[in-house]
């Protein structure tokens, strides 16, 4: 028997029921309370520079149509034909005035409306009402910073509201150039065979695996074996991770403006960031520049790294499996010479042959191959590190932050995971996080008196 | 022999190049002999993971390339694969290449420690000589790899060469690679990591 669904995780405790990577009765759950009602990523405007340029991409397990219209504004709609429910569109990207269904041949505008009706006289007798059979649209859009979110759930908080603090965090790596960044075009996208919160979560709060996971990402990146303890150098250095909303950031901190930049090994590219400096001190504060370089989630299932410049979104396909949709962003104005560094870099690293990318789908696989056994099912996951050791605004970063080998936005963002799929309202949520966060003023002040 | 390759290269300039007109190549026996035998040496050594010698197999100057793809429509055919200046799954040259078998001899890369095994199928290879007395050769490739207890996935598609000739008494192989270009037929790579080389 299963427990009740929101007795899976104890945030409080850090214990996690592996259930929640397993279960198919939870994963139905999840599309409907959790990707059915929280902000999705849908695209970035650079996918969809032109009117009538499309991507298909998916929400959940929903096929949606990501489209630029006429008025420059992006719309989404579901990319399925009211009629028998075909696919309207068939590419992953292209440009079109309409997309006509290939079954019956119902044509849908770049909105989604349905705009044509084949045999409309003969054999429906001029009596169907086309303006109640459009596509069924994603009712709210939110832009922010050129990225494009979407979201079927009316009552969730406006974006800019469910990012919170996490803005920050964001605004640090996408606002710091005067014209944003841009998408290097094409997709990299592949399967892996494990439940979509191992990686959702990991970017959002791990980045203890890396001295492990990783070791042998250096010695492809470097030649000089000098080099290849760097991660085990860099538990040493400082650095903090945040937690709130369900989102997560955690970075080492660098101690110069352009360090993050040095693992490029590219001139170009470390002169171009050390030339633009002052724009992007213009646009972001020096704090946010040094102190943001490492993994990101925003709830539920997008994720970039700051230092390799790669972005993705973990797409669920059942309990046990995801597909990875990824790619690599660049500073939009930069010279095609240091896009190239940039775009080459992360693609060595985290592409799906990166040398990082690659160990990772090997532990999720492993984990979830593991996860058949019933024993292995029913035991408890630990994830108490840095359990009671958050503390709120220091270090000049906003939020509940802790040091960055914790696992403080694991807890947060299965602690938004589980409220939702409790079927809590948004402003049930809200209520409850603000509980939390007195609670959690409470227990800083006893410490510190 | 490898005097002979280089003449029968040259003996054959005025043969169209790939893409246009007759999709027929008039290769002599002992070049298309000579690279066939190179490519299956070249899998040979991959599957037996003799990585240090496969890398003396590559040119200072190789771009060793795996474009991603997208599915479009007939009109945008032409987009479907990646450009040298869009998303690839490896975008390497010979110093992060080397990197690559750096790591996978390392003992401690995860996704190929156990290392999987592989059986590479080479097939359909097309010859065409080129003005400067490299090869262009294109080749279909199947590789079947196996992995711990019961996983397994495979890699189809095209390999786009250019192959450089070497003295074959010096090196034990009569060419190296200068260029390569892997073209997937997947979209969605149907596999937990590319941690294999192609």
């Amino acid at each position: 028997m299963t427990p009740p669904v929101n007795e899976l995780v104890d945030a409080d405790r850090g214990y996690i029921n592996p259930l929640v990577f397993t279960d198919q009765g939870v994963y139905e759950q999840e599309l409907e309370q959790v990707f059915g009602r929280s902000w999705l990523f849908l695209a970035h405007g650079s996918q969809v520079p032109k009117r009538g340029d499309f991507i298909q991409t998916y929400m959940g397990e929903d096929p949606v149509l990501v489209v630029r219209q006429k008025d420059g504004s992006v719309k989404a709609f579901l990319n399925q034909c009211r009629h028998r429910g075909m696919r309207i569109c068939r590419s992953d990207q292209g440009t079109s005035r309409t997309f006509t269904c290939s079954y019956h041949g119902w044509a849908y505008d770049l909105e989604g409306n349905l705009v044509n009706v084949p045999q409309e006289e003969r054999a429906y007798r001029n009596e169907i009402d086309k303006s109640k059979w459009g596509a069924l649209k994603v009712p709210r859009i939110a832009e922010y910073k050129g990225f494009y979110f979407g979201t079927w759930s009316a009552d969730v908080p406006e974006f800019e509201d469910y990012l919170g603090d996490m803005a920050y965090y964001f605004d640090a790596v996408f606002g710091r150039w005067d014209n944003g960044v841009e998408l290097v075009e094409g997709t990299s996208k592949w399967v892996i065979d494990c439940n979509w919160k191992f990686a959702s979560e990991q970017f959002a709060s791990d980045m203890y695996h890396a001295e492990v996971s990783h070791a042998s990402a250096l010695i492809a990146l470097h030649e000089d074996p000098a080099f290849w303890a760097g991660t085990s150098h860099q538990t040493l250095m400082p650095g903090r991770q945040f937690g709130g909303n369900g989102h997560g950031s955690g970075s080492f901190w660098a101690d110069s403006i352009g360090f993050s930049e040095s693992m490029y090994n590219s001139p170009a590219l470390s002169e171009w960031v050390t030339a633009n400096a002052d724009e992007a001190l213009r646009n972001v504060s020096e704090q946010q520049l040094l102190k943001v370089a490492g993994h990101n989630t925003i709830f539920p299932n997008f994720s970039w790294l700051a230092g390799p410049a790669t972005m993705r979104v973990w797409h669920p396909r059942g309990p046990g499996q995801i597909e990875v949709w990824a790619w690599t962003y660049v500073p939009k104005d930069a010279p095609d010479e240091v896009k190239a560094a940039y775009r080459r870099m992360t693609q060595r690293t985290f592409s799906p042959a990166g040398s990082f990318e690659t160990d990772d789908g090997e532990n999720w696989t492993e984990i979830q191959q593991v996860l058949r056994g019933w024993k292995a099912r029913n035991n408890t996951f630990n994830a108490q590190m840095g359990l009671g050791h958050d503390e709120r605004d220091v270090h000049g970063l906003p939020g509940r932050t802790s040091d960055a080998l914790s696992e403080s936005a694991a807890r947060g963002f299965y602690q938004r995971w589980s409220d939702l799929m409790a079927g809590l309202s948004w402003s049930d949520i809200a209520e409850l996080d603000a509980a939390r966060q007195a609670k959690e003023a409470l227990h800083q002040e006893v410490q510190e008196a | 022999m490898t005097a002979m390759i280089e003449h029968s290269g040259g003996a054959q300039r005025d043969q169209p190049d790939a893409g246009a007109g007759s999709a027929y190549r008039r290769t002599d026996v002992l070049t298309q002999h000579a690279v066939e035998q190179f490519l299956y040496a070249e899998a040979q050594l991959l599957d037996e993971h003799r990585y240090v010698e496969w890398i003396e197999l590559f040119a200072d100057d190789v771009h060793y390339w795996a474009p991603t793809r997208m599915t479009r429509t007939h009109r945008e055919r032409d987009r479907e694969i990646s450009d040298v200046h869009q998303s690839a799954y490896i975008d390497d040259d010979l110093q992060y290449l080397k990197g690559r078998v750096r790591r996978l001899t390392s003992g401690v890369a995860w996704s190929e420690e156990p290392p999987s095994r592989t059986r590479r199928l080479i097939t359909n290879v097309r010859i065409t000589p080129r003005e400067d007395g490299e090869l262009a050769v294109t080749s279909n490739f199947y590789v079947y790899r196996s992995r711990l207890e019961r996983h397994e996935d495979w890699c189809v598609g095209e390999r786009f060469d250019v192959l450089r000739p070497v003295d074959l008494d010096a090196t034990g192989y009569p060419y190296v690679v200068a260029d390569r270009r892997i073209v997937l037929e997947q979209t969605t790579l149907l596999m937990p990591s590319l941690s294999i080389l192609l």
